[in-house]
């Protein structure tokens, strides 16, 4: 069968971008390597969470083994187990993918529209104070009396229960009542009733493109198998796509494959409060930094939190100090700095298609790093925190670049109309053409590319 | 293959966590509950390479005095602030976080050793987290 449109993963890009082209009446395969989990069959517990859900059955690590990676592996992608926080990208951000890409299209009138379409796709709520838990509260509370701007998140959501009780950190594993609306929820299981067609399970490792289809290789319970389609559009995420891309043999081709990755590295620092805290029940996480200050400074706050396999994780402590610590869990007070990191990492692949990844953190990092660190103790400090632990281990959740778009093909990987350079009926539309790290949570912005894509494609 | 934890890794494992989780006060011994039945599923997305890795050095770990293995878990964790980028240092460093996550992973969970009736690390942190489905 030839295909009008294969789109191969299924996240945020992938999810919203294979809707908008079913919904247009072409022929859509979307393609996916994990799992088909719904509702009612995502893992129930954090450990199987882990192990199932993620490449590398877990997490991946950096070459210098100091900062893991965390990325999902099934139908929805990462948008399944990220918190699904809504934020368009600002002048900033934008203004600087321009400058870096030479793409004239990166601003804040043209992306508008699309951002207008993908939200209106979506049941979006913004949090208010009567909604914020305790940790959110000592957070706020203490920004106010130092002069931090805070504000409420705004999150993909409709339905969350709070009235019942329901805990939301619950649903890192999967929203088991689908009010999350990640891209299995907000576009997927839409495009599957008017007709997409979806097989997971299926790991593409090559794509071969010529002039007027596409060829897909790939793996299905170890069977060797290949679709066509008249265009091809990978969305595999930074590391998917330029794996498929490594593996394809354009690196000789587009010397920048793999190039400028980022990742948005998070540190998490708990405030040991004497009162509980409960960080994991509820509307976990409902306000951040909104500080022009910390923004112009290259990070920003969030009061997140995780349940236990986690939060120990972030300790490096062994045997009873370690017990001391984890003891406190319902009285942990939590905050990350999350830093807009150069670009300076690189996704490097071998023949057997395994990846090596360098991400060092460069002294511009670090600086923004310890500017986040020094604010986040002044508010722990603030909200009476008895003891604070700095954990040094980090960890990326937005992985970005390694197939970044601009205009020259000797420093970018797709052209300004996301197509691969030189080639006529291969796309990549992820995080991966991301031409350097916006600073800000990347899941709008890349459903809005797709929806950019889509529109460009079905004309 | 399916990844699969031999008997002598399992018992390098179940020394391992017991140096990271030990018997302390409410908390019980990692060696005492954790559900190692359990243990094969948390691995089976594991990159064969890297899991057949970990089994080896398990079962090095399971014929080691325990002032030895404790000395390495050290050097693991003291890696974690190590500024040596090299091969030994990197390696150290996954190793750390590959056995805590692996330890972690049955300690702090449901999946506890059947036989075992006391209170798990779980209950000792009161955790408790409430799904509201329908």
């Amino acid at each position: 069968m030839l295909y009008d449109f294969i789109v191969v993963g299924s996240g945020s890009g992938g999810g919203a971008l294979s809707y908008y082209l079913n919904k247009s009446g072409a022929k859509v395969l979307l393609l996916e390597a994990g799992k088909f989990y719904r509702k009612d069959t995502f893992p129930k517990t954090e450990a199987e969470t882990s192990a199932y859900l993620y490449w590398g059955g877990g997490i991946e690590f950096a070459k210098d083994g100091r900062m893991g990676f965390l990325r999902t592996k099934m139908v929805g992608g990462s948008s399944i187990v990220y918190q699904c926080l809504m934020d368009r990208f600002d002048d900033i951000a934008l203004n600087d993918w321009k400058n870096e890409s030479g793409v004239n299209w990166f601003t804040p009138e043209i992306m508008a529209p699309h951002y207008d379409q993908v939200e209106s796709d979506m049941v979006l709520h913004t949090f208010c104070r009567e909604e914020m838990r305790p940790n959110g509260i000592l957070f706020a509370d203490a920004c106010d009396k130092l002069g931090y701007k805070w504000g409420y998140l705004r999150r993909g959501q409709s339905n969350c229960a709070p009235e019942k009780d329901n805990d939301c950190t619950g649903c890192l594993g999967g929203c088991f009542r689908d009010s999350k609306q990640s891209s299995l929820v907000a576009f997927i299981q839409k495009a599957e009733k008017e007709g997409l067609e979806i097989i997971a399970e299926t790991e593409i490792y090559k794509v071969e493109p010529n002039k007027d289809t596409c060829k897909v290789h790939g793996f299905q319970n170890g069977k060797q198998v290949t679709f066509e389609g008249k265009k091809v559009i990978l969305s595999g995420g930074a590391f998917g796509s330029t794996r498929m891309m490594h593996m394809s043999g354009y690196k000789s081709k587009l010397p920048a494959l793999g190039k400028k990755f980022a990742s948005h590295p998070q540190f998490m620092w708990l405030g040991f409060q004497n009162e509980i805290v409960d960080a994991h029940k509820g509307m976990f996480q409902s306000v951040a930094s909104k500080d022009p200050n910390f923004r112009a400074q290259g990070f920003k706050l969030e009061n997140v939190f995780a349940s236990p396999i986690s939060i120990g994780m972030l300790m490096n402590e062994t045997g009873i100090e370690h017990q001391r610590l984890m003891k406190q869990y319902r009285y942990m007070q939590c905050i990350e700095v999350a830093v807009r990191d150069e670009n300076a990492g690189e996704i490097l692949c071998d023949n057997k298609g395994k990846l090596t990844v360098s991400k060092p953190l460069t002294d511009q990092d670090k600086t923004r790093r310890d500017k986040g660190h020094h604010a986040i103790e002044n508010i722990l400090n603030t909200s009476g925190a008895k003891e604070i632990y700095k954990s040094k281990f980090y960890f990326g959740l937005h992985l970005m670049g390694g197939c970044t778009m601009g205009v020259d093909g000797a420093t970018s990987v797709v052209n300004p109309d996301f197509q691969v350079h030189g080639e006529k009926t291969l796309y990549i539309a992820d995080s991966s053409i991301f031409p350097n790290a916006p600073g800000i949570n990347p899941g709008l912005t890349i459903k809005s590319l797709g929806h950019k894509l889509a529109q460009q494609l079905i004309k | 293959m399916a990844n699969f934890f031999s008997t002598r890794a399992t018992k390098g494992l179940l020394n391992v966590g017991e140096i990271y989780c030990p018997k302390n006060g409410e908390f019980p011994s990692f060696k005492e509950a954790a559900g190692t039945a359990y243990l094969n599923n948390f691995v089976k997305n594991v990159p064969e390479d890297d899991f057949n890795s970990l089994s080896l050095v398990l079962a090095i770990f399971s014929f080691l005095p325990n002032f030895l293995l404790v000395w390495i878990i050290n050097l693991c964790t003291n890696a974690q602030n190590s500024p040596s980028d090299g091969l030994l240092y990197s390696n150290l460093r996954q190793l750390n976080l590959g056995l805590r996550g692996l330890c972690y992973s049955i300690y702090y969970s449901e999946f506890t050793n059947p036989n075992y009736k006391g209170k798990k690390a779980l209950d000792v942190l009161d955790y408790k987290l409430n799904r509201v489905t329908e």
